[in-house]
């Protein structure tokens, strides 16, 4: 089972702490429990974790 | 300088809870899975390295998920679904044209190319008409027009941001009433594993849009169109929307989906739905057979 860490990285909007999941992987969407604001893990790399901002809903996305 | 014996990329436009427990549940197959953004789809396609055995598509871009689809075709590796079947699944046009030679049940569509075909289409079907985009989800897009003046209305707001009609065609569909609620009926492979039964007070029932979900039993209509829907479009991951006429009862086949949602389904329903598509996906790896045609 994956396990809630405190990584470092901290939310783009807010600077809060994000919790990132261990074994989380690349493009998988974590939100900032303080704003909301969701982010996208860009890395996962032994460097350690990097985010940029949730690609917003496009227009061909869906089902 | 591609993936190394790896048994399934999983292609996706972001890793969802969906895509995330897909990975998880391929993963406790034995199978060794990765997930593949778009960018490092470059290193996939790149010659002179060792291909998947499978590629899984699970892109929420309807462009991202055809273009994939058939470069992955082109490199010779297996996707499920199939090209063909992701690139007719979003497509609402081409599946109506599909459904109409094959004869599966769905109500008469027609494609419009101008405002003009659109009227003509809805007057021939009588109003109200149901005026859809062919690419699109989530109910988005999706009108009922009960009236002339209605039709007006919805041209003059396309005009607005759409001089040229280069969104067209459309589809102009006959408007069936439905009992309040339609059918998601999820299939793995060529089985029907869950019949979701969506409700709502507003005609069009999206879960997207807030309709309530409640599982009902697979009934022998829901079977023997899904039946149809797999002979033609091969077996696959599919999400099966259908609906019933309220007033003669005939259930019709709505659209397929290529990349049904189901990441609660498991809670909500007691279906474990990722589990069930990666068991599919072990299953044709383990036939050491090629498990698509490509």
């Amino acid at each position: 089972m994956s396990t809630t860490v405190v990584t470092g990285v901290a939310c783009l909007v807010c600077d809060s702490p994000l919790d990132i999941e261990s074994g989380s992987e690349k493009g998988e969407i974590v939100e900032c429990g303080t704003c909301g604001q969701e982010h996208e893990l860009t890395d996962t790399s032994e460097n350690g974790y990097e985010v940029s901002l949730a690609p917003e809903v496009e227009e061909d996305w869906g089902e | 300088m591609t993936t190394a014996a790896t048994d399934v990329l999983l292609s996706v436009t972001v890793l969802r809870p969906d895509e995330r427990r897909l990975l998880d549940a391929l993963r406790s197959q034995g199978l060794t899975a990765r997930p593949v953004l778009q960018p490092d789809l470059a290193e996939v396609l790149a010659a002179g390295g060792e291909r998947p055995r499978l590629a899984v598509l699970r892109n929420l871009s309807h462009r991202e998920a055809i273009g994939t689809a058939r470069r992955l075709e082109q490199a010779g590796v297996a996707t499920l679904n199939s090209p063909s079947a992701v690139e007719v699944c979003n497509d609402k046009g081409l599946q109506a044209l599909l459904f109409a030679r094959l004869g599966i049940l769905h109500p008469a569509t027609r494609h419009a190319f101008t405002y003009e075909q659109v009227h003509d289409i809805a007057t021939e079907f009588g109003w109200p008409v149901v005026v859809k985009p062919v690419s699109g989800s989530w109910g988005r897009g999706v009108t009922r027009l009960s009236h002339e003046e209605e039709l007006e209305a919805w041209t003059g707001g396309r005009e607005s941001v759409d001089a040229a009609g280069k969104l067209f065609p459309v589809l102009v569909q006959q408007y069936v009433e439905k009992p309040g609620h339609d059918l998601r009926i999820v299939v793995v492979g060529t089985e029907p594993v869950v019949a979701i039964s969506r409700n709502s007070d507003n005609w069009r029932t999206n879960t997207h849009l807030g309709a309530q979900v409640e599982r009902v039993e697979v009934s022998d209509d829901m079977r023997r169109l899904c039946a149809q829907a797999v002979a033609a479009l091969g077996p696959g991951f599919y999400g099966v929307d259908m609906m019933q006429d309220r007033h003669t009862g005939e259930m019709t086949v709505l659209e397929i989906n290529a990349n049904p949602e189901f990441a609660r389904s498991s809670e909500t329903h007691g279906v474990d739905v990722a589990g069930l598509y990666a068991r599919h996906v072990a299953g044709l790896l383990e036939s050491e057979r090629p498990v698509l045609a490509v």
